[in-house]
């Protein structure tokens, strides 16, 4: 029997539960009602975020436009290993940086642990120019970790351009969960 | 006017042969299909050889299947001949005239005693009632799909001016998600048939290229921990060498027409440039230097000069540089996204990737007239590549969701569909003649 809800899920099942409902504009109450609602008739018993959760955002529906920003994506831990990208840039999204600054947070405390960041695009475009592409993604990410003190004897980058998909159809939605930088621990994996 | 092929010319199909003799297993051969042909394509008639469907291979068969391909020449359907000839004594031109046909192959093929075959053909022109040409060779029946390329190569020359490259071959890359290794480079005749598998992996191969002799080729894997390398790789031993590993990209390698040196794309200095890696000294030269990202490179027939995709501007586009005194002029200007070139063995087109309207697809560019014309009407076109006798494009695409080869005549006027029958295949590189 599972004895922890992800928050990451519980997230996805407020904003879900929200996107259900006749009244769009529910305030954050009314979405931690249906949560528990939800729990009564199940067996899990749900832990309380360790982060606040931000209703206001985790109640708008993830579309393929939002998706690299949607905080549904990134958890503030080191356990978010994927940073998504909005097409055409490669900007580091602000939902991603409390994640990211953990990743940081847990690199300078393990100087052992290592990383590879791999870089990637969407489907769109030349091959090889999406592998240049993807890189400057890559050394996105590099650049904020080094920011926060990371050394760059931890971090490594690979640009994979559009060979190795996460996600294989050709629907906008697909091309958003593939325009993303991994986060693979090679080394004191946290 | 008969005449035995040479020793030499013999030699040569033997080497190409030797090539495919480390085949593992039979991959999927690709299937070819002609969507669009030239309305005025010229009326032909090969008539089925005497003897042929006895034989391994139908040689008059895939000879017209080669001229069809071309989409220059119209086949007249077996059913439709009044009458069947197989040799001059047997020819009566008003049987073709009639039918509007204007010439006429024919042909026979007699099994020999060491297991080979005698393969005798003849061309006809139907108006003028003139013996063209006539020819044989004496193959093992192991060759026979060569000497009937062969064969259409030389009716090609006769009737267009322009060398056939029905004996060149394609390389590309396979992608099966389902396989234990998911990539795989590969290489078929023109016609799809004879697959070879050249490399399999779990990681991304990438941008396969031929040296100028089509002895080797090269590509970028990314086999070793999926960090990318580029290696040159000799067909016939399967011998191959890793010759660049740096940190960062290594990719988009390109053969000097002098089979001395790479074009290479790497960002060891930070990020994407050009270089120029001699093959035999290992001496590595920077080509470009811009914050922008630079890639893609296409040696121009000169050996003087590149093609290359640029950032440089903003979006990609097309520019040229002069290795000697590394000047960079840029070359696209229609439209925000040009990129990928390739160029015909002339110098005077570049066809390479466009997109409008959010589409992408090839665009050929005239260099002395300065036109430029889009010529697929597919989506998601990439990585053309021009055929040697600069007839043909071959590209990638998508059909219905997976990644298939097409070929698009260079005026656009002819298209022809290459489905493969599983997975996807991606990244054609039209080979040199051989």
């Amino acid at each position: 029997m599972r004895s922890i809800l992800n928050p990451l899920f519980a997230l996805m099942l407020a904003a879900a539960l929200a996107a259900c409902s006749s009244t769009p504009t529910e305030d954050d109450s009314s979405a931690t009602d249906t949560t528990a609602q939800q729990t009564d008739t199940s067996p899990v018993t749900p832990v309380e975020p360790a982060e606040p959760v931000k209703p206001d955002t985790s109640s708008i529906p993830l579309t393929a436009d939002n998706f690299y920003n949607h905080p549904s994506n990134y958890d503030g831990t080191t356990d978010t290993r994927v940073i998504y990208f909005a097409f055409d840039s490669n900007t580091v999204p602000a939902a991603a940086f409390e994640t990211l600054r953990a990743h940081a947070t847990y690199l300078k405390n393990n100087a052992n642990a290592k990383v590879r960041l791999e870089g990637h695009a969407d489907e769109r475009g030349t091959r090889e120019y999406n592998v240049a592409l993807s890189e400057r993604r890559a050394k996105a990410v590099e650049k904020f970790l080094r920011v926060q003190g990371v050394s760059s004897s931890q971090l490594e980058i690979v640009s994979y351009g559009e060979e190795k998909p996460a996600a294989f159809g050709h629907s906008e939605m697909d091309w958003a969960k593939n325009r993303r930088v991994e986060i693979n621990y090679t080394a004191g994996r946290p | 006017m008969k005449s035995v092929v040479s020793m030499q010319n013999f030699l040569r199909i033997g080497l190409i042969l030797l090539a495919t003799v480390w085949t593992t297993a039979a991959p999927a051969e690709l299937l070819i299909r002609v969507t669009e042909g030239r309305v005025d394509a010229v009326p032909i008639a090969v008539v089925p050889f005497a003897g042929a469907h006895n034989a391994p291979e139908n040689v008059s068969q895939i000879v017209e299947a080669d001229l069809h391909r071309s989409g220059q020449f119209k086949p007249l359907p077996a059913e439709d001949m009044l009458s069947r000839p197989t040799n001059e004594s047997e020819m009566i031109y008003r049987d073709f005239r009639v039918l509007g046909t204007e010439y006429v192959v024919t042909g026979s093929m007699k099994a020999q005693e060491n297991g080979g075959y005698e393969v005798s053909y003849a061309l006809f022109d139907v108006s003028r009632q003139v013996k063209l040409m006539e020819e044989s060779y004496r193959p093992p029946a192991s060759q026979l799909r060569d000497v009937a390329h062969a064969i259409s190569d030389r009716i090609y020359e006769q009737l267009t001016g322009i060398p056939g490259a029905f004996s060149t071959k394609i390389l590309y890359v396979t992608f099966n998600r389902h396989a234990a290794d998911p990539y795989q480079l590969q290489y078929a005749d023109a016609d799809g048939h004879r697959v070879t598998t050249i490399l399999r992996s779990k990681e991304p191969i990438m941008s396969p290229t031929w040296s100028p002799d089509g002895r080797k080729v090269a590509y970028v894997s990314f086999e070793d921990n999926g960090r990318p390398s580029i290696y040159t790789h000799e067909l016939a031993t399967t011998q191959r060498q890793k010759v660049s590993s740096f940190s960062g990209i290594n990719g988009a390698p390109d053969w000097s027409p002098d089979g001395q040196k790479l074009a290479l794309t790497l960002s060891r200095d930070g990020n994407p440039e050009l270089y120029m890696l001699d093959l035999n000294t290992k001496a590595l030269t920077r080509l470009t230097n811009h914050y922008g990202i630079d890639t893609e490179p296409r040696w121009l027939p000169d050996g003087e000069s590149l093609v290359f995709t640029s950032s440089r501007s903003g979006g990609p586009q097309i520019y040229k540089l002069n290795i000697n005194d590394k000047s960079v002029r840029r070359v696209s200007f229609q439209g925000a996204y040009n990129a990928r070139p390739d160029v015909t063995p002339d110098g005077r087109y570049l066809v390479y990737v466009h997109r409008r309207n959010g589409n992408f697809n090839v665009g050929v560019q005239d260099l002395q007239r300065g036109t430029f014309n889009i010529v697929t009407r597919t989506d998601m076109d990439e990585s053309p590549s021009v055929a040697p006798n600069g007839s043909m494009v071959i590209y990638g695409t998508q059909d219905r969701g997976t990644g298939v080869l097409q070929a698009v005549s260079i005026d656009g006027r002819v298209k022809v569909e290459l489905p493969s029958k599983e997975g996807e295949v991606r990244e054609p590189a039209w080979s040199p003649f051989l």
